[in-house]
């Protein structure tokens, strides 16, 4: 196991390093620069600047230089657009609102979900398990750019119960909006997946054989069939995880909450390379992260599975 | 406003409701307007701001900041006129290349030091250093500070900047050239003062709400970047007796739609219109929806330089285009935010700038209609041989209804096919800018009110000429206009021989529409530059 992870971390090393290559070249070969501008810098200006920033050098050099002050000094290098903040900062400050909003999202469309799929499992066929797969389809077409601005119209305007955007030292009524707007679609997959799979689980010979000893259902259900039905569920996660993380993206812009997203977006659009370059590596890393945590959970949900 | 949001003003606001005790019971000093006890004014900004760092900010959104935060050497009043900041005054010689300002003695900055000649020498020595590369550098450029240009370069040291303190109270500027609206110039953000002791202890974190220290109305207490920025008054200002405002929140809400829905719901008291909405908003909120003019104007540009359309080197055809569109249906139909329709390139609200009678602009658009389909036959297009371009805008809703109306103008009137292409904005800049377009979109807010920060653009060897339109006798009328002591009549001269010329099709003007909340007092609608200082408004009570 632990041999397991060492390796899984060690091959991370060089698909970081790649995909911060890969990044790298991209965002240098997309037309225009972090200091293209409407009003055109006169030369002598731009060559202060670009000399200041290190991006008269060549390419290669560029390259090499951001790779050796992020091993040696952990330095992620400077924001172009915002002077006063490097790309260090810039994470420190929007991550942790961005995780915030990630992780609730990600527990209510989990529990919620599981919950729904559960439900319409053990109750196949009633109005229970119609309301739940209803629900969970609705749920699965409102994607968040379509739930933001329901929620928005309904919450703020409307019954003017909840403040339309903002983060404001994360106070609750301010994280409500963005948490549903991003769990949705995602609880409505859960709900799906966990359901199909929560049937064939209680169609298949070791239930029956649970049943026939005479378990009470609840024993089948918890004991026995919950296990086995989350494996597809667990897999389905890892992903989901970092996509709350990256679709926060939307939701960071939409409800303004100070999050990573609108530094994101903003840094491709204005070509603020060590930003979009350091944020890059952030949800790289993570992705990477979680994938080695969704292989080892299954060991834990699949005796079969042994690393 | 809703509860929450209330609470939680609540709670930040009463420590600074007990100070402004005087102010919050009372009634405004001239107009005897009752004042709102709740002194905040908070509005929405499109965007994060670049910095906060007056030497260095370039955006509008943060120079707005910094204006509250730091006081130049002049301010303007509500009607864009120059008043005096921390000088009282200016002298200068016959010439006009050397202006002698005095400062006030009482001006001090937020940690209780005078402001003295010696801060704005150091700011503005700090604007053209290489070693900052300021993206502002080039505004010192304009001012024609003496040595500006070369120390940019690298050629000079900064010490030959030509500024210097005479004493404390009495700042010397030298010109390379005369400048008859050098002051207007200093209200520009560029030209504040830094406090140097603060700079240079911590360098480029010296704008953090936790470092800074600045000269104007109002201190930085707050920073949460793509969220929140909050200014709350500096008691060391000289003004300070004389303001109202207690505190100032910008918050960053990017989409425009979502912030007029936070506006209605009350919590904020000024957004812009989005696009298309002022009819039905003004309906429904007379008193709120307001539409002003403002100093920027919206048109295509044709390529006039050597790889443009061959067909555009006519101006029979630039011109019959120009006619073709109906700017009534552009302003009332498609922006319908009160946007003056554009027949001159500069606005018509630029101080000192009369508006030529332009031929184009007194006739009905069927009789221009007429002239353009004349005109593109005299040029041999017609039905047999159709005039085909490509017009490029870069992504936006907006620009796009106006580019859609413009092609179809010309379809159905002169049966020319322009065909649209959007690109995303750095690389609409790039392409625009090395000449790879047949017709491009461009706008121009000006950085100063004067029709030369417009009509420059147009200069030959301007780097915002992106269309290469080139013209000796406008050259020349505009380098005469840099000394004279009356340019009005030779920028009229300009714009009449653009007007004939037709190098760019003048769509419109822009307007300020905002909702604005009808208890926010003396928001400068006629400051054509929008140059707003929260220490001038104040809010009346509910």
């Amino acid at each position: 196991m632990l041999a397991y992870i060492v390796r899984r971390l060690l091959i991370a090393v060089p698909t970081i390093l790649l995909l911060i290559v890969a990044s790298f070249f991209l965002m240098h070969f997309a037309p225009g620069g972090p200091f293209t501008s409407e009003r055109p810098l006169p030369p002598a200006v731009l060559a202060n600047i670009e000399a200041r920033y290190g991006l008269d050098q060549p390419l290669w050099k560029q390259l090499w230089d951001y790779l050796y002050n992020i091993v040696v000094h952990f330095d992620f290098g400077p924001s172009f657009k915002f002077k006063d903040r490097d790309v260090n900062d810039i994470i420190a400050q929007g991550f942790p609102i961005s995780l915030t909003y990630g992780s609730l999202s990600f527990l209510v469309a989990t529990t919620v979900g599981v919950a729904l799929g559960i439900a319409a499992a053990i109750k196949h066929n009633s109005w229970i398990d119609y309301l739940a797969v209803g629900l969970g389809i609705a749920a699965q077409a409102l994607p968040n750019f379509i739930m933001g601005p329901i929620l928005i119209l309904t919450f703020t305007l409307w019954l003017g119960w909840l403040p339309g955007g903002g983060w404001n030292g994360g106070q609750w009524p301010y994280l409500i909006m963005p948490v549903i707007a991003l769990a949705t679609s995602y609880m409505g997959s859960i709900a799906r997946i966990t359901r199909s799979s929560m049937l064939e689980v209680l169609n298949s010979n070791f239930i029956r054989t649970a049943r026939a000893k005479g378990l009470p259902t609840r024993t089948v259900i918890w004991r026995h069939a919950l296990k086995p039905t989350l494996l597809p569920v667990v897999s389905y996660l890892g992903p989901v995880f970092v996509y709350v993380l990256t679709g926060s993206v939307f939701v960071d812009i939409y409800f303004s909450t100070g999050g990573l997203g609108q530094a994101y977006v903003g840094s491709a659009l204005s070509r603020d390379y060590a930003v979009l370059l350091g944020v890059t590596i952030l949800y790289g890393v993570l992705t990477v992260l979680v994938n080695l945590l969704t292989d080892l959970a299954y060991a834990w949900f699949d005796p079969k599975i042994r690393y | 406003m809703n509860k929450y949001i209330r609470t939680s003003l609540a709670g930040l606001l009463t420590s600074t409701m007990i100070a402004s005790a005087a102010f919050a019971a009372g009634t405004h000093p001239t107009t005897g307007e009752a004042l709102a006890d709740d002194q905040t004014f908070t509005y929405r900004i499109l965007d994060e701001h670049s910095s906060v760092d007056p030497q260095v900010v370039e955006d509008v959104s943060g120079a707005e900041i910094v204006r509250d935060l730091f006081e130049g050497l002049m301010n303007q009043d509500e009607d864009g006129n120059l008043v005096p900041g921390v000088a009282t005054g200016y002298t200068t010689n016959d010439s006009k290349d050397v202006y002698t300002f005095t400062l006030r003695d009482d001006a001090k900055w937020s940690n209780g030091d005078p402001v003295t000649a010696s801060d704005f020498v150091f700011a503005w020595k700090r604007a053209v250093d290489p070693a900052l590369s300021s993206p502002y550098a080039w505004f010192m450029e304009l001012m024609s500070i003496d040595n500006a240009s070369e120390i940019i370069a690298g050629d000079k040291s900064v010490d030959d900047l030509g500024v210097k303190a005479i004493d404390d109270h009495t700042l010397e500027v030298t010109l390379s050239a005369p400048l008859p609206y050098f002051p207007q110039m200093t209200t520009h953000s560029t030209t504040f003062p830094a406090p140097q002791k603060v700079v240079e202890e911590f360098g480029d974190a010296w704008t953090k709400p936790e470092n800074i220290v600045s000269n104007g109305a109002y201190v930085l207490t707050e920073h949460l970047p793509q969220e929140r920025s909050v200014r709350e008054r500096n008691e060391n200002y000289w003004d300070n007796d004389n303001t109202i405002i207690e505190k100032v929140v910008a918050l960053v809400i990017n989409d425009e739609n979502v912030a007029l829905t936070r506006y209605l719901a009350g919590e904020l008291d000024r957004t812009e219109v989005p696009a298309g909405q002022f009819p039905r908003l003004q309906k429904e909120h007379p008193e709120e929806a307001i539409s002003f003019p403002r100093l920027c104007n919206y048109y295509y540009t044709f390529n006039l330089s050597d790889g443009g359309p061959e067909a555009f080197k006519d101006p029979n055809v630039r011109q019959a285009l120009s006619l073709a569109v109906d700017r009534k249906i552009i302003t009332e139909n498609i922006m319908a935010g009160g946007q003056p329709q554009a027949y001159t390139f500069a606005p018509a609200a630029t101080a000192g700038f009369d508006v030529p009678d332009v031929e184009m602009a007194a006739m009905s658009q069927a009789e221009r209609d007429e002239l353009a389909k004349e005109l593109l036959a005299a040029a041999g297009y017609g039905p047999d041989n159709p005039l085909s371009f490509e017009m490029v805008y870069n992504t936006s809703e907006a620009h796009k209804k106006v580019a859609v109306a413009l092609s179809q103008m010309w379809k159905q009137k002169l049966g020319v096919n322009a065909e649209l292409a959007n690109m995303e904005w750095k690389i609409f800049l790039e392409e625009r800018g090395n000449q790879n377009f047949d017709m491009a979109r461009g706008a121009w807010c000006g950085d100063y009110n004067e029709a030369s920060t417009f009509l420059d653009l147009l200069q030959s060897d301007s780097g915002y000429n992106d269309g290469k339109y080139n013209n000796a006798r406008v050259d020349e009328l505009l380098s005469e206009a840099k000394t004279s002591d009356d340019a009005a009549p030779l920028y009229t001269e300009v714009e009449r021989i653009i007007a004939q010329e037709t190098p760019v099709i003048p769509i419109y003007h822009y307007a300020g529409v905002y909702m604005m909340d009808s208890d926010v007092g003396n928001w400068p609608v006629k400051n054509v530059e929008q140059n707003w200082y929260s220490k001038n408004l104040y809010k009346t009570a509910e």
